[in-house]
């Protein structure tokens, strides 16, 4: 007999207002349907309405977790349609600044993805504490916490401080060094190995089929980051490795996670090494007056959690049409054929392996 | 029978049946009063141990070391409104929890705590605990299904199924242990483990047995029933306020009584020196209590089709070969 | 590249024949006289990114859908119905994906009034 299943969108694990609505068959779901929008807030229409740097706090609020990425990702594209260059130096603290928060992004999956296979909350805290160093690091850099707006055209608000570097390598070896116990404390386990291995999975043709992005895209075999196909910034400087898996499963997109905070690791250290000196602030807010030269512009970025394409129209003072392609939206849509005939437990476990972030799903 | 115990009926110069009767109730009380200092201080002593092991600092306001923050939870949860939900069956319902805390406590009761306060020494006392203990899933089987809930009733499901993959390797184990001790009682079984503790005769029989109890205790990574991040609270999700008090003592009373069970047949009971054995006996519950909590902070909860494969492959095969090597070495 | 929306399963067969077969995004740009269709396509194999654009008349606005060559375009094209009220042919959807209203008007048109009765709630 089957049994529909109302899970959320107040429920413990998933992650914000998910609603899914699950046949079960005993203990086996037959169809899983994801409900969307409790946290559709209209973003793309509330940008059009606004100039161009007053949207970068609207942007930052889609993704709550990497902020940042979101913020240089608009930035960029309105640096695009303007065609200003970004200084030299912006462009490494830039790339330093993204990679810091994929880490701390991906510090936080870690907790949660650990949460939603049953761990009680104990990797969950210790990554919260660990992640709480890196916001730290770009608090110094930006001034808040969480919210950063700190990305100006051709460059931003402040260069580093005085003294971040040897900080900011301080952190990072500290992490290396977190990092090692955590693989070491869940990969150990056979329980967690076990709700992992052979869950979820998505073979390289579906995943094409279903055009997931990021870490799921590349867990499924795919060898494809924006970091690398298509460069921005120093990431050709840096010597960028994309991190593969071919299984598809959930340990598969675990572990790409896992080696890509490790690459992240490697590239800040390495453009901590390379950065020149130099000037890295960006204009003024209140002192541009933007004049778009590229009527059309399209823009992806590598954030933590996959691909974001932004497709600009742009006007005189404010972007006619912004429309962004969210990587979590694509990725959820994938959650219904990779969650068939698996067991109750799995969707949670699923969910989690695809790092759902609402404000980006809804937008 | 203690002095201390019996002061009652002495102060009431009964002799006979109503002398048994009234020491019988001090006993009771006596235990629940234990029963409750336990939970009380397990409560603390979870929430402190696991934010160490998180890094983190546990309550620290209520009180010395937050000691009384469980007592300010225990009040808010008492002044909260019981709001039993409209679908609920309501004698299932509401009477499953009290129940289920009752008999946890006479299943303590029928537990020798020292050889001088074996209030009841049933003969076949192991057998006993064991058979009134498995029927504790079936309770909760019943209320999952009375609370007229779906994450409720995933939950009674699981715990049938529990029930069935744990249930077959505890009675081979026991099996062994009445064998090896020659003896179903309780009391009789700690004089058996003289000079050598059972977990040293057979080591095997008591990491089933170990596992087996986790699972029968709910304690993780065998809390597959109220798998809080699958099932909101798994059979708890529509229990309210007090209910939920009550179901809280009954998870840090089951501990309670799945460490005794362990300490009384595999670490010799009341069994030490220097300290009266009534110490020794919670001392020892209280260090594999502790065990079990670490458990729960490091390990990922199994599935539930993954439990019966580990019940049925594992824990049978290793429970039988627990028994027929017991009796090769020990009895023939 | 602009295309007639007659052609549009025509052609996007024939770009995932030639290696496209990967839908970055299906979105749409209200331009007020028309609304452009826009359809991005990748080439994975050799990393290159193809637009294909369609006009359509906003009083008349439909495509048919690609969900037969893309399962990616089947919430792309819900989204699009949803906010642009660009209906899709050939598809059976039970149920709106982001909204709580029927999509009319559709939000990201630009006819859309703000502080009108959808956003006081009246």
């Amino acid at each position: 007999m089957v049994t529909r299943i109302n899970i959320g969108p107040v429920h413990p694990s998933t992650h914000g207002v998910l609603r899914l609505v699950a046949d079960i068959d005993g203990d086996t779901v037959v169809n899983l349907e994801p409900h969307i929008g409790f946290l559709h807030r209209g973003v793309e229409k509330l940008v059009e309405t606004r100039m161009y740097m007053q949207n970068p706090p609207y942007m930052e609020k889609l993704d709550y977790v990497a902020p940042m990425s979101y913020d240089e990702a608009y930035v960029a594209t309105v640096e695009k349609a303007m065609g200003v260059e970004v200084k030299e130096r912006a462009q490494w603290v830039r790339t330093i600044l993204l990679e810091l928060q994929r880490i701390a992004s991906h510090l936080l999956w870690l907790g949660t993805m650990a949460n939603d296979v049953g761990q009680f909350f104990t990797v969950f805290m210790w990554t919260f504490t660990d992640r709480d160093r890196i916001l730290r690091l770009l608090e110094e850099a930006s001034g808040a916490r969480m919210f950063y707006v700190n990305m100006r055209i051709g460059g931003l608000i402040r260069d580093l401080p005085p003294g971040f570097d040897e900080r900011a390598r301080e952190v990072l070896s500290y992490i290396e060094k977190k990092m090692k116990k955590y693989e070491d404390f869940l990969e150990k386990d056979p329980l967690f190995t076990e709700r992992m291995k052979g869950v979820g999975v998505l073979s390289r043709e579906r995943a094409i089929a279903l055009g997931v992005t990021g870490p799921v895209l590349r867990a499924s075999g795919i060898n494809y980051d924006v970091r690398k196909d298509n460069p921005y910034y120093v990431y050709d400087k840096l010597g960028f490795q994309t991190q593969v898996r071919s299984d598809g499963d959930c340990f598969a997109r675990y572990k790409v996670r896992m080696l890509e905070m490790t690459e992240s690791i490697r590239l800040v250290r390495a453009a901590l090494d390379k950065i020149p000196e130099g000037d890295a602030l960006g204009m003024p807010v209140k002192l541009i007056l933007p004049s778009a030269k590229n009527r059309m512009v399209t823009l992806s970025r590598e954030l933590p959690r996959g691909e974001c394409l932004m497709y600009m129209v742009a006007d005189s003072q404010r972007p006619y049409r912004l429309s962004i392609r969210s990587p979590t939206f694509i990725n959820l849509a994938a959650l219904k054929e990779m969650s068939r005939g698996c067991k109750t437990a799995d969707i949670f476990a699923i969910s989690g392996s695809l790092d759902l972030i609402m404000g980006d799903v809804d937008r | 029978m203690v002095p201390i115990l019996s002061l009652a009926s002495s102060y009431l110069n009964l002799t006979g049946t109503a002398a048994t009767i009234v020491d019988t109730l001090v006993y009771a009380i006596a235990v629940s009063v234990l029963i409750i200092a336990f939970d009380y201080i397990f409560g603390w002593l979870e929430r402190k141990t696991i934010a160490k092991i998180q890094r983190r600092h546990g309550p620290t306001y209520a009180g010395k070391y937050g000691l009384l923050q469980n007592m300010a939870d225990f009040v808010k949860l008492l002044a909260k409104e019981h709001v039993a939900p409209k679908r609920a069956d309501k004698l299932l319902f509401l009477s499953t929890i009290p129940t289920m805390l009752a008999l946890t406590i006479f299943l303590v009761f029928l537990i020798p705590l020292a050889p001088t306060l074996i209030e009841t020494n049933v003969g076949l006392g192991l057998l006993v605990v064991f058979v009134l203990l498995s029927f504790m899933p079936l309770i909760i089987f019943a209320n999952g299904f009375g609370s007229g809930n779906k994450f409720a009733a995933i939950s009674a499901q699981r715990s049938v199924v529990m029930l069935l993959s744990y249930e077959v390797p505890l009675i081979f184990v026991i099996a062994a242990v009445g064998a090896l001790g020659g003896s179903y009682s309780l009391a009789g079984l700690v004089g058996a483990q003289n000079p050598w503790w059972f977990v040293v005769l057979m080591p095997i029989g008591f990491v089933v047995f170990f596992i087996a109890m986790l699972a029968e205790v709910e304690r993780p990574p065998f809390d597959i029933r109220e798998a809080d991040n699958e099932l909101i609270a798994g059979w708890l999700t529509d229990v309210s306020a007090p209910y939920y008090t009550l179901a809280l003592f009954l998870d840090y009373s089951r501990m309670l009584l799945g460490s005794l069970l362990i300490a009384i047949l595999f670490f010799g009971g009341w069994s030490g020196p220097l300290l009266p054995p009534f110490v020794w006996l919670l001392l020892k519950a209280f260090v594999i209590s502790f065990f079990i909590m670490i458990i729960r902070a490091t390990m990922v909860r199994m599935r539930i089709d993954r439990l019966l494969r580990f019940g049925w492959a594992l824990l049978l095969p290793l429970s039988l070969i627990n028994l027929i090597l017991t009796y090769l070495v020990f009895i023939r | 590249m602009k295309i007639e929306r007659n052609e549009i399963t025509q052609k996007i067969s024939a770009m995932k024949a030639q290696g496209y077969s990967y839908l970055i995004k299906i979105t749409a740009v209200d331009y007020e006289k028309y609304i452009e269709i826009v359809y991005m396509l990748r080439n994975m194999e050799q990393n290159k990114d193809e637009t294909l654009e369609v006009d359509v008349d906003p009083s008349d606005a439909w495509i048919p859908t690609v969900i037969d060559q893309f399962d990616a375009a089947d919430w792309y094209e819900r989204e699009l119905f949803e906010m642009f009220g660009v209906q899709v042919k050939g598809r059976h959807v039970e149920r709106l994906l982001l909204e709580k209203w029927d999509g009319k008007p559709a939000p990201l048109r630009k006819n859309f009034v703000w502080n009108g009765p959808y956003e006081t709630g009246s």
